[in-house]
């Protein structure tokens, strides 16, 4: 007993890193959207990088929480309130046994994470608290256990460790980063015509609204290819840029299958990703071309610093 | 990177995934080769490898960029001397295996009325009786090419040109666990109760999905299933849907 879903919101979850190991039996390896921001609210918290976290799109669920603890919000500014008292993102908040925590606006950003000071008593299927599909429903209790037992000694050694530079610099490089997204190109770039890679690379994209945590389908210029579109399937990635038969392009997010039939255009390098995730609808952006070296010197500095 | 050894296309997929690759065919020796390559990488429990992905003629290597390579060697260098090594053993280790050296699971399918949702479509579509339809679904031996869609979805091949379909151009809403169906020159087996736009043509008694750590799916790609045809009765007596 300890964290109950007052109102469900439209597709909130529980989330870890995913669970790896078992695509080739079909399974997906799910995980939260933003790993960034999950991993900094453990972080913030001091928790293991793994613990899971409350995942919030908005409209967003409203949590009652049944014992005092710590909690911390980061990702996405939905303007969170605390018994309808505004509060600090990307801080440690102290709860009291029965506060309500609501989200009132999606200011900016798609995709919230509430971290809790607390570890998750509740079985793993295959290395992962993260289920496909598994959204929160009203009334909801989750088992979050062992809180601090002294939550005003702990607040105050949160604060002292508190890493302002990190949280600024996780901050601004999701949220106020207007480069383009980069991708390494996939297996069907060499069937895509020379005008439409011109187009690709120069036309802006938006996100549109039929997006979730499958996959986030693109509003821009349609693709086309020098040849059909079917290909025998094969293994795609979190970032995976499918091209659909009818020229619409889709990015294969967190749910995503294991394995795809589609032309298989390009992967938004990982540090790109929780940027991309968070990006709201409708704002425009463009791609570009990345190079494997570099993202993954990108990634190697980015996750360093966990 | 994209580089060429043997019969293998080795590239990359992003920047935490290596693919090896083979002309793309649906065939027994492509399979073979995939699986011998799978579980050899497997064997070596190579650290930072996350996932291995067999698909028809593709394997996808998933890794952990921190775990599998060195931030002080060039990255493509790295995944060359990966791969080369690994397909220089696989060449020396790889026997030529006779087909009749892969297990076969011999699967129960019901194809009465009550599960054969598509049959009669079928039968009008290729103007061929319903028997023969079970007749020749169940004389081949298939190959598991592919597991994906959901967990455990089994994608197999080839059925026989004569009852070859397309799939149904709208989804159904749901499509019973266990359904056996045809897609194109495909034939697979739904693990759970999903939508589906296959063409049903029976049910297997058979769970082929099992959340229990210990089951998991039943078939994994290389391996190969024939189809027999029981009745109501002893569909009930197997039925593990329960």
């Amino acid at each position: 007993m300890s964290i109950k879903i007052l109102h469900k919101g439209l597709a909130d979850s529980i989330q870890d890193n995913g669970r790896y190991g078992f695509q080739h039996l079909g399974i997906q390896p799910n995980g939260c959207m933003d790993l960034l921001s999950a991993s900094l609210a453990n972080s913030i918290l001091q928790n293991d990088i793994h613990t899971p976290v409350i995942e919030l799109h908005f409209p967003s669920s409203q949590i009652q929480f049944l014992e005092g603890g710590i909690i911390c919000i980061t990702g996405a500014n939905f303007v969170p309130v605390l018994n309808e008292k505004s509060i600090a993102l990307y801080k440690p908040i102290l709860v009291k046994k029965n506060d309500v925590l609501s989200m009132l606006q999606p200011l900016e950003g798609s995709i919230a994470y509430v971290g809790i000071k607390a570890v998750y008593d509740s079985p793993k299927w295959l290395n992962s608290h993260s289920f496909n599909a598994a959204k929160l429903k009203t009334e909801d209790v989750l088992p979050f256990s062992m809180y601090p037992s002294d939550p005003i000694i702990a607040m105050q050694t949160l604060n002292e460790k508190l890493n302002h530079a990190l949280i600024e610099q996780v901050h601004n490089n999701i949220f106020s980063n207007t480069n383009p997204i980069r991708i390494l190109p996939g297996p069907a770039w060499q069937d895509v015509n020379e005008n439409a890679l011109y187009e690709l690379f120069n036309t802006p994209f938006t996100i549109s609204a039929q997006r979730n945590r499958m996959g986030y389908p693109l509003t821009g210029p349609k693709v086309n290819l020098n040849i059909p579109n079917a290909y025998l399937s094969s293994a795609v990635t979190r970032g995976t840029l499918q091209l659909l038969p009818n020229g619409d392009l889709i990015v294969l997010m967190a749910d995503h299958q294991t394995i795809g039939g589609y032309a298989n255009l390009g992967q938004i390098i990982l540090v790109d990703l929780p940027r991309f995730a968070q990006m709201k609808t409708g704002i425009s952006f463009k791609f570009s071309v990345a190079n494997l070296e570099t993202a993954q010197t990108l990634f190697r500095t980015m996750y360093a610093t966990f | 990177m994209h580089h060429k050894i043997h019969n293998w296309t080795i590239y990359s997929l992003g920047d935490h995934a290596i693919v090896f690759a083979l002309a793309p065919k649906m065939h027994f020796s492509v399979l073979q080769k995939l699986k011998q390559l799978h579980e050899l990488i497997v064997s070596k429990k190579i650290n930072g490898i996350l996932d291995v992905i067999p698909s028809y003629h593709t394997l996808t290597i998933i890794y952990d960029i921190t775990l599998f390579l060195s931030p002080t060697q060039n990255v493509n260098n790295q995944l060359q001397l990966f791969s080369s090594q690994i397909l220089s053993e696989f060449e020396n280790k790889a026997l030529e295996q006779n087909i009749n050296d892969f297990p076969i699971y011999k699967v129960p399918v019901c194809y009465e009325n009550i599960f054969a949702l598509d049959i009669e479509n079928i039968s009008k579509a290729n103007q061929i009786s319903c028997q023969e339809i079970i007749q020749l679904h169940t004389s081949k031996q298939y190959d598991v090419y592919s597991i994906g869609f959901l967990p455990g979805f089994t994608y197999m091949g080839s059925v026989d040109e004569k009852i070859k379909i397309t799939r149904h151009p709208k989804p159904r809403n749901e499509v019973a666990a266990g359904s056996v169906g045809i897609a194109g020159l495909q034939t697979g087996i739904y693990p759970t109760n999903s939508p589906g736009g296959w063409q049903i043509i029976g049910k297997t008694p058979w769970k082929i999905f099992d959340p229990h750590p210990n089951k998991l799916a039943k078939f994994k790609v290389g391996d190969r299933v024939q189809f027999y045809a029981i009745d109501k009765e002893e569909f009930d007596s197997l039925n593990e849907h329960l």
